[in-house]
């Protein structure tokens, strides 16, 4: 659709200045990145801010409901489990390992992914159809199928899980970073560029990184959502973080046979685990849709 | 031109099927323990069992010759013994994947009633309150771990209301003779027993796990098929039939639809590999007799010819369903042909 500057004033902010007044005026998005610091804070000083320690009993307290409803008590906000555990307290670590490992994961991925992916980008030949082929077979197996997989060779265990999860990634993302730099490559500015005589590494790290930065970001939000949601799943299953880890799937799988007497400590973890995702999904989104936005201008 | 296609997928799923088979081969090494007993599910006890095992799986020629032999055996359908049960594998795998398949299927039905109508729907009156209200609810669905749906639906509909069982395939009132392994199907073969009540009581089993099954896939759905139709509303040839004066719905009906949907093909077919996984989720939570579940208690188990024999199944089942999704798309759409490999 053709469009019309109505007023002829320039704007000459910063990319990441314009990025940033665009997205801010997405609200649920803006919301989704509050959420979103929030927990990372929350994944970065649990331990500091927790009443309890994670595994510390009180016999007299067992079973106590949230401090909303009449059977409360106060000093346990969000109730105890059946071993007198602070649920709170158990949550706020949990967000260390579920949100925190994840981050982790998500950023592992990132790092060998761009550099596998830009490899990939810029082979020609044997090489590269090698790779393709490669990533054909990995791609069409789903993430958590093969961090199941991996599972089963490493055996069950948390590290064994987050390793699991960044080998499945690592597919899709180094296929994503791949077909950005083959989009980017065909491009006539750096055509030109490499007329100028620059090398591989320049067109690389000056040409093309500054142009896709922003996508790599929009893809590191997936991978962490699906990191999010493998680590949780594989906890739930008893094949990642065991028990006692604080882990929100594990708390889930540890408190199911509770779901009669203290359906809290089921469905507590559960809403955790949703709004981290869904604010994960929300900044990508927002991230999405103003760089569409920027296309189209 | 087509048949060319045709083969180079052809190609390049006997590589991948050759890649598995090899992948699979190799795990009973990368596996903790004698990967004798591991390929063979038989823990070698005395001397003359274990040297008469190794004759027949050639343990002591080089790994090629043992693959070659692994894949013989592969293809007899011999595929060592479960360390829990003692019984030959392929047979369990026979066993359990109708069921896992019968659920992934009626799931997938659900998506693409629901999906497809619901983004062609969100496209239709974009940006406008039902597109937002499409919008957001999938989000939420797309956030939604599937695990715990699985746990809210439970609680709400079978510990609250009572209206549905929260586990298995079946009441145990009622006895089918197993044909298809297709629960509804060996019910209508059996003629409807029980005055129909055994086919209601299956559809009450089945109704929950194909909700929480059908979630994801649903959303992925919608949110494709939206974007689908917003990039070819946008194109030149919609303004075209626009200008010519063409009201909203002949453009979406007559236009915008044939050429949105074609994408939308291929999109069903890949969601099948991620049923198949969440699948393993639900059947878990549900106790539902299915591959997934077999397999993950396999892993809790150790049981290595097991998770082996499974592993296979259903990584060749997801290749199998990924190629044939690639190719009924390309046989509806002739412009995909061109392009080259290295695209899922």
């Amino acid at each position: 659709m053709a469009k019309f500057n109505i007023f002829s004033e320039e704007s000459n902010k910063s990319p990441l200045a314009r990025f940033w007044r665009k997205f801010k005026n997405n609200h649920p998005a803006l919301v989704g990145l509050w959420i979103f610091v929030a927990f990372a804070l929350l994944a970065a000083s649990a331990p500091l801010l927790a009443p309890y320690g994670v595994n510390q009993q009180h016999s007299d307290a067992l079973l106590i409901p949230p401090s909303w409803r009449e059977m409360g008590d106060v000093r346990f906000i969000l109730g105890t489990d059946d071993l007198g555990r602070d649920v709170l307290s158990r949550l706020m670590n949990g967000a260390t390992y579920t949100f925190g490992l994840s981050v982790v994961a998500a950023l592992i991925t990132t790092i060998i992914g761009v550099l596998v992916g830009t490899f990939a980008g810029i082979s020609r030949g044997i090489r590269s159809s090698f790779l393709n082929h490669l990533l054909d077979i990995t791609l069409s197996i789903p993430s958590l199928l093969l961090a199941i997989i991996i599972i089963a060779i490493l055996g069950p265990g948390l590290m064994n899980t987050v390793w699991a999860i960044i080998l499945a990634l690592l597919p899709q993302f180094i296929h994503s970073i791949r077909n950005l730099i083959v989009d980017e490559l065909n491009k006539d500015y750096i055509t030109a560029f490499r007329l100028d005589g620059a090398s591989n590494w320049h067109i690389i790290s000056r040409g093309i990184f500054p142009n896709i930065y922003e996508h790599i970001v929009v893809i590191f939000t997936m991978a962490l959502s699906t990191a999010i949601l493998d680590i949780s799943a594989l906890g739930f299953l008893k094949l990642g973080a065991q028990p006692p880890t604080t882990e929100w799937g594990a708390i889930l799988a540890e408190n199911l046979g509770l779901i009669y007497l203290a359906p809290w400590t089921v469905a507590l973890p559960g809403v955790l685990l949703f709004l981290a995702v869904l604010s994960t999904n929300l900044v990508g989104d927002g991230l999405r849709q103003v760089l569409k936005a920027r296309k189209a201008d | 031109m087509i048949l060319d296609y045709i083969l180079r997928r052809l190609g390049l799923l006997l590589f991948m099927t050759l890649m598995l088979s090899v992948f699979t081969f190799s795990i009973s090494y990368l596996f903790p323990g004698d990967p004798l007993s591991n390929l063979s599910g038989v823990p070698s006890s005395n001397f003359a069992q274990h040297s008469e095992l190794e004759d027949k799986y050639l343990y002591n020629s080089n790994y090629f010759v043992q693959y070659i032999a692994f894949l013989g055996r592969i293809f007899q359908g011999d595929w060592g013994l479960s360390f829990a049960s003692g019984d030959n594998v392929f047979s369990h795998i026979v066993d359990l994947l109708p069921a896992t398949l019968e659920l992934s299927v009626y799931a997938l039905i659900i998506s693409i009633v629901v999906g497809v109508p619901a983004g062609i729907l969100g496209s239709a009156y974009y940006k406008r309150w039902p597109d937002k209200l499409i919008n957001s609810t999938t989000m939420v669905g797309y956030s939604m771990p599937v695990f715990w749906l699985a746990l809210l639906l439970i609680m709400v509909f079978s510990l609250k209301l009572g209206w549905f069982p929260m586990s298995g395939r079946m009441g145990l009132l009622y006895e089918i003779p197993a044909n298809t392994g297709f629960i509804l199907i060996d019910i209508a073969l059996a003629g409807f027993p029980y005055k129909g009540m055994a086919f209601l009581d299956a559809l009450r089993h089945l109704t929950l796990p194909t909700i929480v099954l059908a979630m994801y896939p649903t959303t992925v759905l919608v949110r494709f098929t939206r974007e689908s139709m917003l990039k070819v509303m946008d194109q030149s040839f919609i303004k075209t039939a626009r200008a010519k004066g063409l009201n909203r719905r002949q453009l979406i009906i007559h236009h915008a639809l044939r050429n949105a949907l074609l994408p939308v093909i291929k999109q069903i077919g890949l969601q099948f590999s991620t049923l198949i996984t969440l699948a393993m989720i639900t059947e878990v939570i549900f106790s539902w007799p299915g591959i997934g579940r077999w397999l993950i208690d396999s892993i809790y188990q150790r049981d290595y010819p097991a998770i082996q024999g499974g592993l296979m199944a259903v990584s060749l089942f997801v290749i199998l369903a990924t190629i044939i999704a690639e190719l009924t798309y390309t046989l509806f759409d002739p412009l995909s042909r061109n392009q080259a490999h290295g695209k899922v």
